[in-house]
């Protein structure tokens, strides 16, 4: 095909490359002004804004730099972030495995388990577990009941239950990455492991979870990234000492109508996931969603 | 003996794992058809009264219709501005083709909070705030990820040479696209543009800063009540929400399976 292309192309070559490149460019103009429009002048307003709104000067970001406030949210979403994403990956995995290693019909009903909370509201899913984990929630009846505990216990408002919610929000996301990783894998090498006389674990363990892991870093970025960003969850059942940074900007914007500090703060929190975005975009690059480079 | 064991051992974590995803939405579900007055689960007893309130109250309607015409118009846009995209992508040599993906698909990664104070910022000398088209606006392009995606693996494994086909029989190529690919590709595109809908239903921030004040979507009007009241009726709005989302899932299933049958 590409042979005949190139014949075609042969009488006539200047022009057609010229036609080449202006076909893909008004197919994509539209989408890419809309996202420049709607979405980039936005952000370089916002940027503008961290600094115009101290008189052009670092002030708002020295502030973000030397107050013990901001050093307490940043560690704090720091920790929240990487503790979600490790459990995570530590949960998803073994489901992901089991997706990888079946087929047909139990494949299928573990992705509608999968899928199903995909679907609900980030709000409701971390609103339910608020019902569950209450004094009088069904954790600590359960508990009572079963006479572990004699009062119930306090689930409610610190790390706990913000993990505990986190972690059910971003595991659909893990466990689809990481099956779609794992379905890469080679599995005829596991079975060579086998020929050769390893046992089940054996070839899991030295060859099977090592090909696996690029895929569980690239899963990890990911959903690190999309952790940092959370609102919602430490809103609703984080403690209020202990908040992370997309509530603090949230508060500075609309409670304190601070706009330069709450500018400067979302100014750096977006280099931040745009750095750790590009490292993914380097190693797992986003192009191969439309079959890599090559046309 | 040791592998049946490990066997049983994996397939006891999975269950659990599978049981810790689902239990939340079935304790909502379970709660909107709730007898009592209060957010217990097991609830007392079961009636519908928590949905007739919300059917009743004006506010939960107008905020249901405000939802759905954002969420339509965004997927509509990100549709017409994802698609022609998706064929550039899929069928185009691009120069600089990794960083124009990552240009579509940044939105997706960019914190919410960030994206919702600069829209905002950005809206109020254009008057966009309080404004439906606004917002609809603004979630187009969050929803345009997911219809570049859906619409280029479509376009990817259509077979092609039904469309020069009908190029060589005569038909003008825009043409043949119009009535040969985009039928092939429909099931990915209608794909993209329901996860584009339930992207801009969910979607929460923005929408506070955007239309906060007045005509506000069911994702605020949801947000402002778990923070104040305590009774079902926030669970039963949710359960409406989340028998949407089983809704489209189903009908996402089954144009996937439209989808497969035709290609047979």
């Amino acid at each position: 095909m590409t042979a005949l292309a190139e014949y075609a192309a042969v009488p006539a070559r200047r022009p057609l490359l010229a036609r080449r490149h202006v076909t893909p460019a008004l197919l994509l103009l539209p989408c890419l002004a809309w996202i420049a429009f709607f979405f980039l002048v936005p952000l370089g307003l916002m940027c503008w804004r961290s600094f115009a709104a101290s008189g052009y000067s670092l002030h708002d970001y020295a502030a973000l730099f030397t107050s013990p406030l901001y050093a307490k949210v940043m560690l704090t979403t720091l920790k929240a972030a990487s503790l979600a994403t490790a459990l995570a990956l530590l949960l998803a995995y073994p489901v992901a495995y089991v997706l990888t290693m079946s087929s047909g019909l139990r494949r299928g009903l573990i992705l509608v388990f999968v899928f199903i909370p995909y679907w609900v509201d980030i709000i409701v899913r971390s609103f339910s577990w608020l019902i569950m984990l209450g004094d009088h929630g069904l954790v600590n009846k359960a508990l009572i009941n079963l006479g572990i505990v004699r009062a119930p216990l306090e689930l409610l408002y610190n790390t706990f239950s913000v993990l505990i919610a986190m972690v059910q929000i971003l595991l659909p996301l893990t466990i689809v990455i990481l099956f779609g990783a794992m379905l890469r894998i080679d599995r005829t090498l596991v079975a060579a492991a086998k020929i050769h006389g390893a046992s089940g674990w054996q070839a899991f363990r030295t060859v099977f979870f090592p090909l696996s892991l690029p895929g569980v870093y690239g899963a990890g970025l990911l959903v690190f990234v999309l952790s940092l960003g959370f609102y919602v969850t430490p809103a609703l059942l984080g403690s209020p000492r202990q908040t992370m940074i997309a509530q603090t900007i949230m508060v500075e914007a609309s409670d304190l109508l601070d706009w330069g500090q709450a500018s400067a703060a979302g100014f750096v929190l977006l280099v931040i996931t745009t750095t750790i975005a590009a490292i993914y975009n380097r190693y797992f690059s986003l192009d191969r969603l439309w079959g890599g480079s090559e046309p | 003996m040791s592998a049946a064991l490990s066997r049983v051992a994996l397939g006891t974590a999975v269950t659990a794992i599978l049981l810790y995803l689902i239990f939340p939405v079935i304790v909502v579900l379970a709660i909107s058809f709730s007898s009592g007055n209060f957010l217990n689960f097991p609830p007392p007893g079961l009636s519908l009264r928590w949905y007739r309130a919300i059917a009743g109250d004006p506010e939960w309607v107008s905020a249901f219709l405000v939802t759905l015409k954002v969420g339509s118009l965004a997927a509509l846009l990100a549709s017409i501005l994802g698609v022609p995209a998706a064929f550039a992508l899929v069928r185009h040599v691009i120069p600089a083709k990794a960083l124009l993906s990552a240009l579509i698909l940044c939105a997706l990664v960019t914190p919410p909070i960030v994206t919702a104070i600069s829209t905002y910022l950005f809206f109020v000398p254009l008057g966009l705030n309080n404004s439906l088209v606004g917002l609809a606006c603004a979630h187009a392009v969050s929803g345009m990820p997911f219809v570049v995606i859906n619409t280029g693996a479509s376009l990817r494994s259509a077979d092609r040479n039904l469309e020069r086909a009908a190029i060589i029989h005569g038909a003008p190529p825009l043409w043949a696209i119009v009535r040969i690919t985009l039928p092939i590709i429909a099931p990915g595109i209608i794909i993209g543009a329901i996860l584009a809908f339930v992207h801009s239903a969910h979607e929460l921030l923005i929408a506070i800063f955007v239309l906060g004040g007045v005509g506000k979507p069911v994702a605020v009007k949801i947000w402002s009540g778990v923070q104040a009241t305590s009774d079902p009726t926030i669970a039963a709005a949710s359960a409406i929400l989340i028998g949407l989302a089983i809704l489209t899932l189903a009908s996402v299933t089954a144009a996937q399976w439209l989808a497969r049958r035709r290609s047979r």
